[in-house]
C-alpha cells in the first residue's frame, strides 16, 4: 500500500499547486515540494528490505485479459531510480520557486512537474512491462507540456513537438516490443520476464523485439541519430532542463536497458547495436559540445555524450560494465543537474547564456563560480570528484572488451578521445564564463543569486565531492543492491577506490586531462575553422524535411481520393458493389436452376417494350425536363401495369397514386430548377458511365434470372393460411402490413412524417426568386372550370377514400391508398382555389396531424400491451355496415387510421409547403418565410 | 406480461412518443421540448443499462411485436451486443442533447423531434432481428440524420447534405437488392431463420448467397465509412452543428454493428455455402481504410475535418480487429468501439467550444485569437487527443493493446500491427500539430465578445468521466465484450431462442 | 416471362445508375426514381413469377401468389416516396441558396 502511495502521491499532488497558487508562490512551492519529500519519507524506510534482497510488491489486476496488472515492485534498481527522481525532484522544486519570473504561471508549472515526476516514479517502480510502457508514454506526454511551458516562444513549441514526436514514436515501438515479449514469455509480470531471458533470446522474433525495444530506449536517451530532440528541448525553463536531462527523462532510456538487461543483453546483436549506438553518441555528443556557445547547448550535448557512455557500458553486456554504468548514471545525475542549475543562475543574473558575451563572473559571482568549478570538474572526470571514479571504471571496461571483437581497439581509443573532448568543454564552460574578460558588458549587472536558489546546487556539489572521496561509504550499498537487481543476482564484489595505482585507465585519464587542456588552448582556431556549425542541426533538418514530405504526401493522397465530386463517390459505390457481387461468381461459378416462370405473351412483350423505351427515353431527354417527366411517368405506369399483371392489385393502386403525387411534387419543384439545359459531360465520361451502368444492370438481370430459376419455399404460406383466421382479413397483403408486419408500417409512416417535417424545415426562410406563377397554383382566385369541377369533386373523393379505407383489410385498398386519394382531392382544391382559400377552410394544421396519426398507431400497439400481450398485437370483430357490407372491425382499423392521417397530413404539408414557396397568390412572406401556410 | 417483459421495445417506443410530443408542442422551442427530450433520453439510458445488466447475466431477451410466432412476425432481440450498442448510444445521446440545450437547439424547428426520432432509428436498428425491419429502421435513422445534418441551415450544410443524401438513397436501394436476393433464395426475412436456411442451401447457391451478403457489406460499409465509401463523412461531420456531429459519432457504428451481426449470424463459419463470406475482405478493407484515414487526418486543415478522419481511422481499427473473426478480436473491437464513440463525441464538442472562443466560429488550423479559457478547453482537448491517438493511459491505448494482442502471428496479423502502430504515430504528430497551433501559437488577445463555455463544458466533462470509467473498469468491460463475442460466435443460442415459439 | 422481367429490371437499373452518375440534380432524381422502379420490381419478383391470383382469400382459390414481397414493396414505395420528396426539396434548396443545380453545389469551373 505504501508502494502504491509512493506512485500516486505525485499525481494527486499535481492537483494542489494550481489551487494554492492564489495563496502565493511560496505556498504553492512548499506544497509541491512536500510531495516528493513525503514520497521519499515512504520510500527510504523500505531500504533495509531492498538492501537485503527483498522485493516489496503491491498489485491489483487491471486488464487481466491481456495480462495487464497495476503492479508496483520495488527492487534495488527501482529504488535507486525512484530515489534519484524524487530526490532531485525536491531540489528542482526549490530552485524553480526562485527561477520562475512573476509572469510565469507557477501553479501550472508545479502541476506539470509533479505529473512528470509521477510518471517517472511509476516507470521506475512498475512490476508489469505493459504498465511500464504506459508510464513510459506518460513521461513523453508530460515532458511535452513541460518543454512547451513557455507557449509564446516558437522554439519552445517546436522543441516540444519534436520531442513528443520522437519519443512518442519510440514509445509505440517499445509497446510493440513489450507486447512481443509478452507473447514469447506468456506474461508481462517482471519476475517471469526477467527469468526467461534464455527463452526470449532463443526466439526467432528476438531481433524484432530487440530492435523495437532499443528504438524506444535510444529515442528516449537521445542516442544518435535520435539525439536531435534534446538540444531543441533546451527551450524549456532551466529547472525543467535540469530535471529532464540529468536525472529523469533521458535516463529512462538507459533505465530500460538496465531493466531488461537479463532478458535481452549478452548477444552479439545486442553488443553490435548498443555498443555501436553508444560509441557514436559518445563521440558526436562530446565533439559537438565543444562548439556550443550557449551554456545550455553545451550541457545538452555533454548530456548526450554521457548517455552514450552509459549505453555503451550496458552494451558490453557484462556485470562489471553494468555496475559501472549504474555508477555513472548516479554521478552524471548529480553533477549535470547542478551544472544546469548553475547555468540557470548565470542566465538569471546576467540575462544571457552566450559564452561569447559572458565573462569574468568570478569577480561578481565567486560563490556560484566555486560550485560550477566543482560540478565541471566532476563532469571532466578530475580525480577526487565522483565523475572521475565512474570514468575510470568506464575506461577499464573499454579495455576489458573480450577478444574476438574485430574492432575492439577502437573502443578504448574512442573513450580516450571522448575524455579529451569532455575535459575541453568543461574547461571552456568554467573559463569563458568566470575567468575571461573584465566581467562587464552583459545585459544585466551580475551579482550572486538568492540564497535559496543556490542551496540545491550546493547540495549536489557536496554530494559530488563526498562520493568522489568516500565512494564505498556512500554509494557502494546502493550500487550493490541496484546492480544485483539489474544483472539478476550475479555481481562481482564492487571495489571503489580513489587510487588504483598506476594502470592503463589512469594513463587514459592523464591523456584526457592534458590533451583536453591543450585542445582548449587551440579551440579558438577550431572554432574559427568550424564556425557555429553544429552537427545535429542536419539531423533535425532531416527530421523536419521528413515530416514535411509526409505531409505533402498525405495532402496529395487526400486530394486524389476526396475530390469533392459526388459523381466520383457514386462511381466508387457502384464499382464496389459490382466488384463484390462478381467476386463470388468468379470463385463459385453461376449455376442456374431448372425452375420456370409463366410464359410471356403479346401484351407482356408490348408492355416490356414500352417500359424499356420509357427508361431509355428518360435517359435521352434528361435535359428537357418536362419531356423527361412525362416519359418517366410513362415508365411508372408500365410498372403499375406490371404489378397488376403479376397479381399485386394493392401495389398497382399504390404505385399509380404515388406516381401522381410524385409528379405533382416534381412539377412544383421543377418550376424553381433552371429550365435551360446544363452543359453535359464529355463523350468519354458518358461512354464510361454507360458501360458501368450497363454492367450493373446486367448484374441485376443476372441475379433476378438466377433466383427465378431456383426452387422456392417461403414463410408466406403461413400468412395465406392465417390471414383470415388470425388476422381477420382476406387481403393478405394488407393483413401483413397492419398486423403480421405492422411494426414495419409504423416505421414507414414515421419516415413519411419525418420527411414532411424535414421538408418544411428545409423551406424555412427560403425565398424563391418570384419568377411568375408556380405550376399548378392558380394565380387567379377562381379559375371557373377547375373550381366548378374541383369543389363538388371533393365529397365524392372523400367518400371514395372512406370506402377504400374500410374495405382495405379484405379487398385491395387500406389506409395508405385512401390517404393518397384524399390528399390528391385536397390538392385539387389548392390548385383550383389557391392556398389561402383552401387553408382557411381546412382549418387543420397538418404538422400536428402527422404526430397524431403516428401516435394513434402507437396507441393501438400500446393498448395490446395493456391487455397483457406484446406491442401491436391486434384484435378484431365483425360489424355490418350499410352499403359497404360486413366489415371486420379490428384494432387494425385504428392502426390504419393512424397511417391514413399521417400520410394525408404529410403529403398535404409537403406539397403546400412547396407551392407556398413561391406562391404569389397571397402575401408571400407569410408562407415563404415559414413553409407552412397554416402557421399564424 | 409484466412491465419488465416489454423492456426490449422501450428503447424504440420511448423516444418515438417523445419525438411526437415534441412535434405536437406548438412553437419553435419551448422548455417543454427540452424537458421531454431530456426525460426520454434519460429513460432510454436507464432501459439500456437494465438490458445490459440482464443480458450480461446471460439472458437473451426476445420480443415479438404482434405476438406472431417463430420467423413469421417481426422480432426484437436484445443480446449482449445489442445492449452494449444501446448503452453507448444513450450515453452519447445524453451528452449531445445536454450540449444542444445550451443554445444549439434553437436554430430552427423540430430539433428535439428529429433528435428523438434519430434515437428511434438507431435503437431499432440495434434491436431488430428481421432483415427488412432493419431496412425500415435504417430509413428512419437516415431521414432523421438528413434533417439533423441540415439543421441550422447554411450553404456548407446544404452541400454536404446533398452528397450524404444521394449516396445513402443509392445505399438504401442496394440494401433492398441484398435483402430481396436473400429472401428470393431462402424465402425468409427473420435473421435467425435466414441463418438456418442459408446453412441448408445447396452448394450451387454459393455465388448467389455470397453475392447477396457482399452487397449488404457495401451497404453497411457505406454507413461505417470504410474505403472507398467514406467520402461523404468528413464534410458532413465538419459542417453539422456540434451536438449533431457528436451524436453522429454513433452513426458509423451502426454500420459496424450490422457487419458484426449479419456476418457472424447469417454468414458465420457454420453457414454452409455462405460460410465466412467476408473473412477475406474485411481485414484488408479495414487496413486500407486506416491508412488513408490517417493520411487525411494528417493533411486536414481544420480541426473538425481532422476529427472526422480520425473517426474513420478508428472505424478501420475496430473493423480490423473484428475482421479477425476470433473471440479476442471481436471483443477487442467492441471495446475499441465504445472508446472511439465516446472520444470522437468529446472531440467534436471540444472543437465547438474552441471554435466559439476563437470567434468567427473557426476551427481552421492557423494561429488565431487567444482562448479566454485555455486551461479548461485545453485540458479537455488534451485528454481527447490522448484518447483518440490511443496513447496511455486511456481506453484507446488499452483497446489498441487488446487488438494487437489479439492479432495472430500470421502475415495479416503483422500487417495489422504495422498499420496500427504507424497509424498511431501519424495521428500523434497530426493532432499535436493541431493542438500546438490552436492552443499555444495564438495571438496575444482573445477574440472580441468570445463566449465563456459555462454549462456547455458539463456534458463534455461527463463524457470524459465516462471515458475514464471505461479505462479504469477495462477489466469488467472487456469480460462483457468477450462474453458478447462468445455469444456472436455461437449463434445457436440466438437462433433457438428466436425461432422457439412466441 | 422471367427473361422479360429480368431484362426490364436490368434496363431500369442501368438507366437509373447512368442518370445517378450525372452532374445535375434533376437527372439524379430521375435516376433514383428509375432505380427504385427497378428495385421494386425486383423485390416483388423475388416471390417468383409462377402466375396465380392476387393474394386475396376467396373460397376455393388456393393459387395465390406470394404476398410477402408485395407488402415489402408497398413499404418500400411509401418510404421511397418520402425520400424522393425530401431529395427534391433538398435539390430545390441547393438551387435557391447556392444558385446552381450541380450536385456538388458549385459549378465545376467555378
Amino acid at each position: 500500500m505504501t508502494l502504491l502511495l509512493i506512485v500516486l502521491l505525485p499525481f494527486l499532488g499535481a492537483l494542489i499547486p494550481p489551487l494554492l497558487i492564489r495563496r502565493g508562490r511560496t505556498v504553492a512551492a512548499l506544497a509541491a515540494g512536500a510531495v516528493p519529500v513525503a514520497a521519499l519519507a515512504l520510500l527510504i524506510p523500505l531500504w533495509p528490505t531492498v538492501r537485503d534482497g527483498g522485493v516489496p510488491r503491491w498489485r491489483i489486476p487491471w486488464l487481466p485479459q491481456i495480462g495487464l496488472e497495476f503492479d508496483i515492485r520495488l527492487d534495488g534498481l527501482a529504488f535507486l531510480f525512484a530515489a534519484l527522481v524524487l530526490g532531485i525532484g525536491v531540489l528542482i522544486v526549490v530552485y524553480a520557486r526562485y527561477y520562475l519570473s512573476e509572469r510565469d504561471p507557477m501553479g501550472r508549472f508545479y502541476a506539470l512537474l509533479l505529473l512528470f515526476m509521477g510518471a517517472m516514479t511509476g516507470l521506475a517502480l512498475s512490476g508489469n512491462l505493459l504498465l511500464s510502457a504506459i508510464f513510459w508514454e506518460l513521461t513523453s506526454l508530460s515532458s511535452f507540456l513541460l518543454i512547451g511551458y513557455w507557449t509564446h516562444r516558437a522554439d519552445a513549441r517546436d522543441g516540444a513537438r519534436t520531442a513528443l514526436a520522437v519519443t512518442g514514436l519510440g514509445g509505440l515501438a517499445l509497446l510493440g516490443g513489450v507486447l512481443l515479449i509478452g507473447r514469447i514469455v506468456g506474461s508481462f509480470d517482471l519476475d517471469v520476464v526477467l527469468a526467461s531471458g534464455a527463452l526470449v533470446k532463443a526466439d526467432p522474433l528476438y531481433p524484432v523485439v530487440l530492435t523495437l525495444v532499443l528504438l524506444g530506449a535510444f529515442t528516449k536517451s537521445a542516442q544518435v541519430p535520435f539525439h536531435f530532440w534534446l538540444p531543441g528541448a533546451m527551450a524549456a525553463p532551466t529547472p525543467v532542463s535540469a530535471y529532464l536531462h540529468s536525472a529523469t527523462m533521458v535516463k529512462a532510456g538507459v533505465f530500460l536497458l538496465a531493466r531488461l538487461f537479463p532478458v535481452l543483453a549478452g548477444t552479439d546483436l545486442w553488443f553490435t547495436l548498443v555498443v555501436g549506438a553508444g560509441l557514436l553518441t559518445l563521440i558526436v555528443g562530446a565533439y559537438s559540445a565543444m562548439f556550443q556557445n550557449d551554456l545550455k547547448g553545451l550541457l545538452a550535448y555533454s548530456t548526450i555524450s554521457h548517455l552514450g557512455l552509459i549505453t555503451l557500458l550496458f552494451g558490453f553486456g557484462t556485470a562489471e560494465a553494468a555496475v559501472a554504468a549504474l555508477f555513472h548514471l548516479i554521478n552524471h545525475a548529480t553533477f549535470k543537474a547542478s551544472l544546469f542549475m548553475a547555468a540557470g543562475i548565470i542566465d538569471h543574473e546576467t540575462g544571457t547564456r552566450d559564452m561569447r558575451t559572458l565573462n569574468g563572473l568570478w569577480r561578481t559571482m565567486p560563490y556560484t563560480g566555486v560550485l560550477a568549478v566543482i560540478a565541471a570538474s566532476a563532469m571532466a572526470g578530475v580525480p577526487l570528484f565522483n565523475g572521475f571514479l565512474s570514468k575510470e571504471m568506464f575506461f577499464a571496461e573499454t579495455l576489458a572488451v573480450p577478444p574476438g571483437v574485430a574492432w575492439r581497439w577502437v573502443i578504448p581509443a574512442a573513450a580516450t578521445l571522448y575524455g579529451v573532448f569532455s575535459v575541453t568543454y568543461s574547461i571552456r564552460f568554467v573559463y569563458e564564463v568566470f575567468f575571461s574578460g573584465p566581467g562587464t558588458g552583459m545585459p544585466k549587472e551580475p551579482h550572486e543569486a538568492p540564497r535559496w536558489m543556490r542551496i540545491p546546487v550546493e547540495v549536489l556539489a557536496v554530494l559530488a565531492i563526498l562520493v568522489g572521496i568516500f565512494p564505498n561509504l556512500i554509494v557502494r550499498p546502493l550500487l550493490t543492491a541496484s546492480a544485483a537487481a539489474t544483472t539478476g543476482g550475479v555481481i562481482p564484489p564492487i571495489e571503489l577506490h580513489v587510487w588504483h595505482g598506476f594502470n592503463l585507465p589512469l594513463l587514459m585519464t592523464v591523456i584526457a586531462l592534458v590533451g583536453g587542456f591543450f585542445l582548449f588552448r587551440r579551440l579558438n582556431v577550431l572554432l574559427s575553422v568550424r564556425g557555429g556549425y553544429v552537427r545535429s542541426v542536419s539531423a533535425k533538418g532531416l527530421f523536419d524535411d521528413g515530416l514535411f514530405a509526409v505531409l505533402r504526401m498525405a495532402r496529395r493522397l487526400t486530394r486524389t481520393l476526396e475530390t469533392g465530386s459526388l459523381q466520383r463517390y457514386v462511381l466508387y459505390f457502384v464499382l464496389a458493389a459490382i466488384v463484390l457481387a462478381v467476386a463470388p461468381v468468379v470463385r463459385h461459378g453461376w449455376p442456374l436452376g431448372a425452375e420456370t416462370s409463366v410464359p410471356a405473351d403479346g401484351p407482356l412483350i408490348a408492355g416490356w417494350g414500352v417500359l424499356v423505351a420509357c427508361a431509355i427515353g428518360t435517359v435521352v431527354w434528361r435535359r428537357q425536363r418536362l419531356v423527361a417527366l412525362i416519359v418517366i411517368s410513362g415508365a411508372g405506369v408500365m410498372v403499375t401495369l406490371a404489378f397488376a399483371r403479376i397479381g399485386a392489385p394493392d401495389l398497382a393502386l399504390t404505385q399509380l397514386l404515388v406516381e401522381v403525387v410524385t409528379t405533382m411534387l416534381l412539377l412544383l419543384a421543377l418550376h424553381h430548377l433552371p429550365q435551360e439545359a446544363a452543359a453535359g459531360s464529355s463523350r468519354g465520361r458518358l461512354v464510361r458511365d454507360g458501360a458501368i451502368a450497363l454492367t450493373a444492370g446486367a448484374g441485376m438481370a443476372a441475379i433476378t434470372w438466377a433466383v427465378l430459376t431456383r426452387p422456392f419455399s417461403s414463410i408466406s404460406t403461413y400468412f395465406l393460411e392465417n390471414a383470415k383466421t388470425q388476422g381477420g382479413g382476406t387481403n393478405v397483403v394488407n393483413v401483413i402490413l397492419v398486423d403480421f408486419r405492422g411494426f414495419d408500417t409504423l416505421g414507414e409512416i414515421a419516415v413519411i412524417g419525418i420527411a414532411a417535417l424535414g421538408v418544411t424545415m428545409m423551406l424555412d426562410g427560403l425565398h424563391a426568386d418570384p419568377r411568375g406563377r408556380p405550376f399548378l397554383m392558380s394565380r387567379d382566385r377562381t379559375p371557373l372550370i377547375l373550381t366548378s369541377i374541383a369543389r363538388p369533386l371533393l365529397p365524392f373523393a372523400l367518400m371514395m377514400s372512406v370506402y377504400i379505407f374500410l374495405r382495405g383489410h379484405n379487398m385491395p385498398g387500406g389506409g395508405f391508398i385512401a390517404a393518397i386519394l384524399t390528399s390528391i382531392a385536397i390538392m385539387l382544391q389548392f390548385m383550383a382555389n389557391g392556398i389561402p382559400w383552401t387553408a382557411a377552410r381546412l382549418r387543420v394544421r397538418p404538422q400536428p396531424v402527422i404526430a397524431w396519426g403516428v401516435l394513434i398507431a402507437v396507441a393501438t400497439g400500446v393498448a395490446s400491451m395493456l391487455y397483457g400481450s406484446t406491442f401491436l398485437d391486434l384484435a378484431f370483430t365483425y360489424v355490418d355496415f350499410p352499403l359497404i357490407g360486413e366489415v371486420e372491425l379490428a384494432t387494425a382499423l385504428f392502426f390504419d387510421l393512424g397511417v391514413y392521417l399521417t400520410v394525408v397530413a404529410a403529403v398535404i404539408l409537403m406539397l403546400t409547403a412547396l407551392g407556398a414557396l413561391s406562391s404569389d397568390a397571397a402575401a408571400p412572406d407569410d408562407y415563404a418565410s415559414e413553409g407552412d401556410p397554416w402557421r399564424s | 406480461m409484466s412491465a419488465l417483459s416489454h423492456l426490449a421495445i422501450l428503447p424504440i417506443l420511448i423516444p418515438l412518443v417523445a419525438g411526437l410530443i415534441c412535434v405536437l408542442a406548438r412553437g419553435r422551442l419551448r422548455p417543454l421540448h427540452r424537458a421531454v427530450s431530456l426525460v426520454s433520453t434519460l429513460a432510454v439510458l436507464g432501459v439500456a443499462v437494465a438490458l445490459a445488466v440482464r443480458t450480461g447475466a446471460g439472458e437473451l431477451l426476445v420480443y415479438r411485436p404482434g405476438a406472431w410466432p417463430g420467423p413469421y412476425g417481426i422480432v426484437l432481440v436484445a443480446d449482449r451486443l445489442a445492449a452494449l450498442m444501446l448503452v453507448v448510444t444513450a450515453m452519447v445521446a445524453l451528452a449531445a442533447m445536454l450540449y444542444a440545450t445550451s443554445g444549439g437547439d434553437g436554430r430552427g424547428r423540430h430539433f428535439h423531434a428529429f433528435f428523438q426520432l434519430q434515437l428511434v432509428g438507431l435503437n431499432g436498428a440495434f434491436l431488430t432481428g428481421d432483415l427488412f425491419n432493419l431496412f425500415v429502421f435504417f430509413e428512419i435513422l437516415l431521414i432523421a440524420s438528413y434533417c439533423l445534418l441540415l439543421y441550422g441551415g447554411g450553404e456548407r450544410r446544404t452541400k454536404a447534405a446533398l452528397h450524404y443524401v444521394v449516396l445513402n438513397l443509392a445505399g438504401s436501394a442496394l440494401f433492398l437488392v441484398g435483402v430481396g436476393t436473400l429472401y428470393g433464395v431462402t424465402g425468409s426475412l427473420n435473421m435467425a431463420d435466414v441463418a438456418v436456411r442459408v446453412a441448408l442451401l445447396p452448394p450451387t447457391d454459393a455465388a448467389l448467397v455470397r453475392g447477396a451478403g457482399l452487397l449488404l457489406l457495401v451497404v453497411f460499409g457505406l454507413k461505417a465509412a470504410v474505403m472507398p465509401l467514406y467520402f461523404w463523412l468528413p464534410n458532413a461531420y465538419a459542417s453539422a452543428t456540434a451536438p449533431v456531429a457528436a451524436l453522429f459519432a454513433i452513426m458509423t457504428k451502426v454500420g459496424v454493428y450490422c457487419i458484426v451481426r449479419v456476418f457472424t449470424l447469417i454468414f458465420g463459419p457454420l453457414a454452409g455455402p455462405g460460410a465466412d463470406t467476408i473473412l477475406p475482405w474485411l481485414l484488408p478493407i479495414a487496413l486500407v481504410t486506416q491508412f488513408v484515414a490517417y493520411g487525411g487526418a494528417f493533411a486536414a486543415r481544420g480541426l473538425r475535418r481532422q476529427i472526422g478522419y480520425l473517426l474513420i481511422a478508428s472505424v478501420g481499427t475496430m473493423l480490423a480487429a473484428i475482421g479477425l473473426f476470433t473471440r479476442d478480436g471481436i471483443a477487442a473491437g467492441l471495446y475499441y468501439l465504445i472508446h472511439s464513440t465516446l472520444t470522437v463525441a468529446v472531440l467534436f464538442l471540444v472543437a465547438d467550444l474552441l471554435a466559439r472562443q476563437r470567434g468567427a466560429d473557426t476551427d481552421r488550423l492557423i494561429s488565431g485569437p487567444r482562448l479566454i479559457e485555455p486551461g479548461r478547453i485545453g485540458t479537455l482537448f488534451f485528454i481527447g487527443a490522448i484518447a483518440v491517438v490511443g496513447l496511455p493511459p486511456l481506453a484507446g491505448f488499452l483497446g489498441k493493446a487488446q487488438i494487437l494482442a489479439a492479432a495472430p502471428a500470421t502475415a495479416s496479423g503483422w500487417w495489422l500491427w504495422a498499420v496500427t502502430l504507424t497509424g498511431s504515430v501519424i495521428a500523434l504528430v497530426a493532432i499535436t500539430r493541431a493542438g500546438v497551433v490552436l492552443f499555444w501559437q495564438t495571438e496575444s488577445s482573445p477574440a472580441p465578445a468570445a463566449p465563456r463555455t459555462q454549462g456547455r463544458a458539463l456534458p463534455v466533462i461527463g463524457l470524459v468521466a465516462a471515458l475514464l470509467a471505461l479505462t479504469v473498469l477495462a477489466g469488467p468491460v472487456t469480460s462483457f465484450t468477450t462474453a458478447a463475442a462468445d455469444q456472436l460466435l455461437q449463434p445457436a443460442g440466438y437462433i433457438s431462442s428466436v425461432l422457439g415459439g412466441p | 416471362m422471367a427473361f422479360l422481367m429480368a431484362s426490364a429490371i436490368g434496363v431500369l437499373v442501368a438507366a437509373g445508375i447512368f442518370l445517378l452518375l450525372r452532374a445535375r440534380t434533376f437527372p439524379v432524381i430521375l435516376g433514383l426514381s428509375l432505380l427504385s422502379y427497378g428495385v421494386n420490381l425486383f423485390l416483388v419478383t423475388m416471390g417468383r413469377l409462377r402466375g396465380g391470383s392476387a393474394p386475396i382469400l376467396v373460397a376455393g382459390v388456393t393459387d395465390q401468389v406470394d404476398p410477402l414481397p408485395q407488402a415489402l414493396v408497398l413499404t418500400a414505395i411509401v418510404i421511397g416516396f418520402g425520400m424522393t420528396a425530401f431529395l427534391v426539396v433538398l435539390a430545390l434548396r441547393a438551387r435557391l441558396t447556392l444558385g446552381n443545380d450541380h450536385v456538388d453545389g458549385e459549378e465545376p469551373d467555378a
